[in-house]
């Protein structure tokens, strides 16, 4: 399995959806070798590889890449990292990714696998090699697509190194129905190549008892919670423009909007030109702890991303019992019945949303209650089985073609 | 200001017109003209006849037309389709009476027999009906409630009397037919009534293909002194599509019968022909049921938190509906009383995609509660803001 991050060194969805993924795995009893682009990654069970100086042959240095919003954006990002993640992405991803797929047979060339399975486009070079050396079949996932990150203007070459790796690819999984759409439009690849496994609950917001929400100190004012990377793709201005209609009618209420990004300043200046100076906190990026209470405290979770693959965030929020308002545009809308959901340039009804879930007790009861059973069958034990009926599913056609 | 989607309610209305009710009226016209022993019931609720006067007045005019053959009975129900009989037995009664009035109005008949919205149904509620002088009540059959006796005959509630100020409330608000000492049950046979409303047409069913012959067998094998079939009307054409052979279905039918001596009835008929006899059994319903779902309880109204909200909300606002005397607020109120506003909140085996999707007009229980909650707010804001 060839993955780009990993806890704890990791920056978002993709490499705790991967450890999910890979311990639902194991605990199925299959074996596992991950290769990462950097050491330092541990769990029982799994051999790690990764791209050591005598792996590395000779390569030449790509083009600077831009794999986020911007540029500016990535290079600010890398900038702010802590140095040991930093490594991770490197001052230039291009250069990483082709030290990665150039070592990608010199590191598992005596790992004999049955099965192939690459995560997001960094990797599908390196999975298209493994492929052509070890001669098994290979699955493409993907967490997120080019296309999402960009809002629908793609860097071209990110675009056609995801292309190359669907079409060499025996299977893709896509972590929704959303993400499968995506790909059948936009990617010209053909459905039925395409199997939606949708990203499990994280192992620590399994089952939370219903006293967690309780655990942590109250706020005095109701608070609506945005959390997630301050950048378009994840509907921030329309966050800001629901948070204005809302406080029209309900002055008393707080929105923190937990994460950072390039956007920050600008988000405060329009914070202030909507006049919520006073009811919007910048809580900067939180830890997984300050997250954990901030689900807790929230009276209502909104994700209103423009185009979102999954969304884990959502499913944490309600594994916390939080009133969630979704975007349609999203995968996590998929698996969470008990939501609210909405179009994510429809802010007039977000604001509504909101407004009847802080103004009705019985509908945010209702809502907090019964979200969590919407969890209970999405883990990653679970998951790992439909991806290994997937493997089965692959390898014995694998056998016939 | 009105609470309620005109345009979506008026092209709902004009495609299931086309689809079941004006076909299915105009085969059943020509069946009771061709077979004698022939007959038919409807249970048609206030706010239908209310729709078909300002969508359909052609829909109304078949039925009128096959109210003038004379076998056809109409049934008292509750105006607007509601819940009331759980809430109010004062606003129970005066939607009775405002439907008893309506049907004497369109129809030219007096119902005497009573079928209560979605087949709710208890001792009180039998009981209730009774006192208003009915002589019949529609009911489910539910199998633990008949612990192994057939449905095929009328049934009696136990005798009780029920509190003597819901006696005076219904003297007062009672609908104007002649009183009934006693009151019959006639028990739904869901099994029968279900092969053709849901099972008709399911290819994975070891009945499918169902034809007239069989179900005949089935009915005459069933026995007893009435087979009570009851069903949604749009069965014929709507739930069941034309091409499915619904129709054809219920053509032969009425052929077959008419040739083996099977004689349909209409309910008052029923209960007529069985008070020669004198053995009465007992049907005791102690917690209300109704036909719905697999429970036969009130779990698709009153099955969760946004519903139980909603329904409590809903009648605490009638004394200071009543109280302020304006006809078109009592309107918009009784209007909120529609059961289905309850149902599209529903959330039971909601998330497997069931029949109550299949019926609402909202993406989700939740956008329906969210829907009927802002109109409740506007109500009682009218309310209180009054003078």
């Amino acid at each position: 399995m060839f993955g780009w991050e990993y806890p704890p060194l990791h920056l978002g969805g993709l490499g705790v959806a991967c450890r999910g993924l890979v311990r639902g795995l194991l605990k199925l009893d299959i074996k596992i070798t991950l290769a990462l682009p950097h050491a330092g990654s541990t769990d029982e069970g799994v051999s790690f590889l990764s791209p050591t100086e005598t792996t590395f042959h000779s390569i030449k240095i790509a083009s600077r890449l831009t794999p986020y919003d911007s540029e500016d954006d990535y290079a600010w990002r890398v900038h702010k990292l802590p140095a040991d993640v930093r490594d991770i992405y490197g001052e230039d991803l291009g250069q990483s990714i082709e030290y990665f797929t150039a070592s990608a047979v010199e590191m598992t060339k005596n790992t004999a696998p049955d099965i192939i399975h690459c995560h997001d486009w960094m990797t599908y070079d390196a999975g298209i090699r493994a492929k052509a050396f070890h001669r098994r079949p290979l699955v493409a996932h993907i967490h997120a697509t080019e296309l999402d990150r960009t809002n629908f203007r793609p860097n071209m070459w990110i675009y056609d190194r995801e292309r190359r790796g669907f079409a060499a690819a025996d299977r893709i999984i896509a972590v929704s129905n959303y993400t499968k759409g995506i790909l059948v439009r936009h990617y010209g690849v053909p459905a039925e190549k395409v199997s939606v496994v949708h990203n499990g609950n994280a192992e620590d917001f399994c089952n939370l008892p219903d006293s967690v929400r309780w655990s942590v100190p109250r706020r005095k004012l109701p608070m609506v919670l945005f959390l997630g990377r301050l950048a378009i793709q994840k509907g921030i201005h329309q966050f800001l423009a629901m948070a204005a209609e809302v406080h029209r009618i309900r002055p008393d209420v707080e929105f923190v909007i937990a994460g950072s990004g390039s956007m920050v300043g600008e988000l405060v200046e329009k914070s202030i030109a909507l006049g919520l100076e006073r009811c919007v906190i910048f809580a900067g990026k939180v830890d997984s702890n300050e997250a954990k209470t901030l689900y807790a405290q929230a009276d209502c979770f909104v994700m209103p991303s423009l185009s979102e693959p999954f969304g884990l965030v959502a499913l944490e929020a309600a594994s916390y019992g939080t009133p969630v308002i979704l975007s349609r545009q999203s995968g996590a809308g998929e698996v969470l019945n008990h939501a609210f959901k909405v179009d994510f340039w429809d802010t007039h009804k977000m604001a509504d949303c909101v407004l009847t879930i802080l103004r009705d007790d019985h509908l945010a009861h209702q809502l907090r209650s019964e979200i969590r059973n919407d969890l209970a069958s999405l883990t990653w034990a679970n998951q790992a089985g439909i991806v290994k009926s997937i493997y089965e599913r692959t390898l014995s056609n694998n056998l016939t073609a | 200001m009105d609470y309620f989607d005109e345009a979506n309610n008026r092209s709902i209305f004009r495609k299931v017109a086309e689809k079941c009710y004006l076909p299915a009226n105009a085969l059943m016209l020509g069946l009771l003209n061709t077979y004698p022993d022939f007959r038919i019931s409807y249970s048609i609720s206030g706010v239908f006849l209310d729709q078909c006067r300002t969508y359909g007045p052609d829909v109304l005019e078949s039925f009128q037309r096959l109210a003038d053959t004379g076998k056809v009975e109409f049934l008292a129900e509750t105006y607007y389709h509601s819940l009331s009989s759980l809430a109010s037995p004062e606003e129970y009664c005066q939607q009775v009476k405002k439907h008893v009035q309506t049907i004497e109005e369109l129809f030219g008949q007096t119902p005497s027999v009573f079928r209560n919205t979605e087949l709710i149904y208890s001792n009180h509620i039998a009981h209730l009906a009774r006192l208003m002088g009915f002589t019949g009540i529609l009911a489910e059959g539910v199998d633990g409630l008949l612990a192994g006796r057939s449905p095929n005959h009328p049934f009696v509630p136990p005798k009780f009397r029920i509190p003597a100020e819901q006696e005076t409330i219904i003297r007062r608000n009672r609908p104007p037919i002649r009183r009934s000492q006693n009151i019959h049950v006639l028990l739904k046979n869901y099994r029968l009534s279900d092969d053709v409303a849901f099972r008709f047409s399911d290819r994975s069913w070891n009945g499918y293909p169902l034809n007239a012959e069989t179900f005949t067998d089935w009915v005459q094998r069933s026995g007893g002194h009435s087979v009570n079939l009851f069903m949604d009307y749009e069965t014929f054409g709507e739930h069941q599509w034309a091409d499915t052979g619904i129709f054809e279905f219920l053509a032969t039918l009425s052929r077959i019968w008419q040739e083996r001596g099977i004689r349909c009835e209409t309910p008052s008929e029923v209960i007529r022909r069985w008070r020669k006899q004198k053995n009465e059994e007992t049907y005791d319903v102690h917690a209300p049921i109704s036909w719905a779902d697999r429970e036969r309880d009130l779990s698709a109204w009153k099955g969760n938190a946004i519903q139980n909200a909603s329904f409590t909300s809903l009648y605490e606002l009638e004394t200071a509906v009543k109280a302020l005397g304006d006809p078109a607020v009592l309107e918009l109120w009784r209007k909120l009383q529609i059961s289905d506003h309850l149902y599209y909140m529903c959330t039971k085996y909601w998330s497997d995609g069931d029949v109550h999707k299949y019926f609402s007009p909202y993406e989700s229980p939740y956008e329906a509660y969210r829907r009927f909650s802002h109109a409740m707010h506007d109500l009682r804001y009218r309310l209180t803001n009054h003078e």
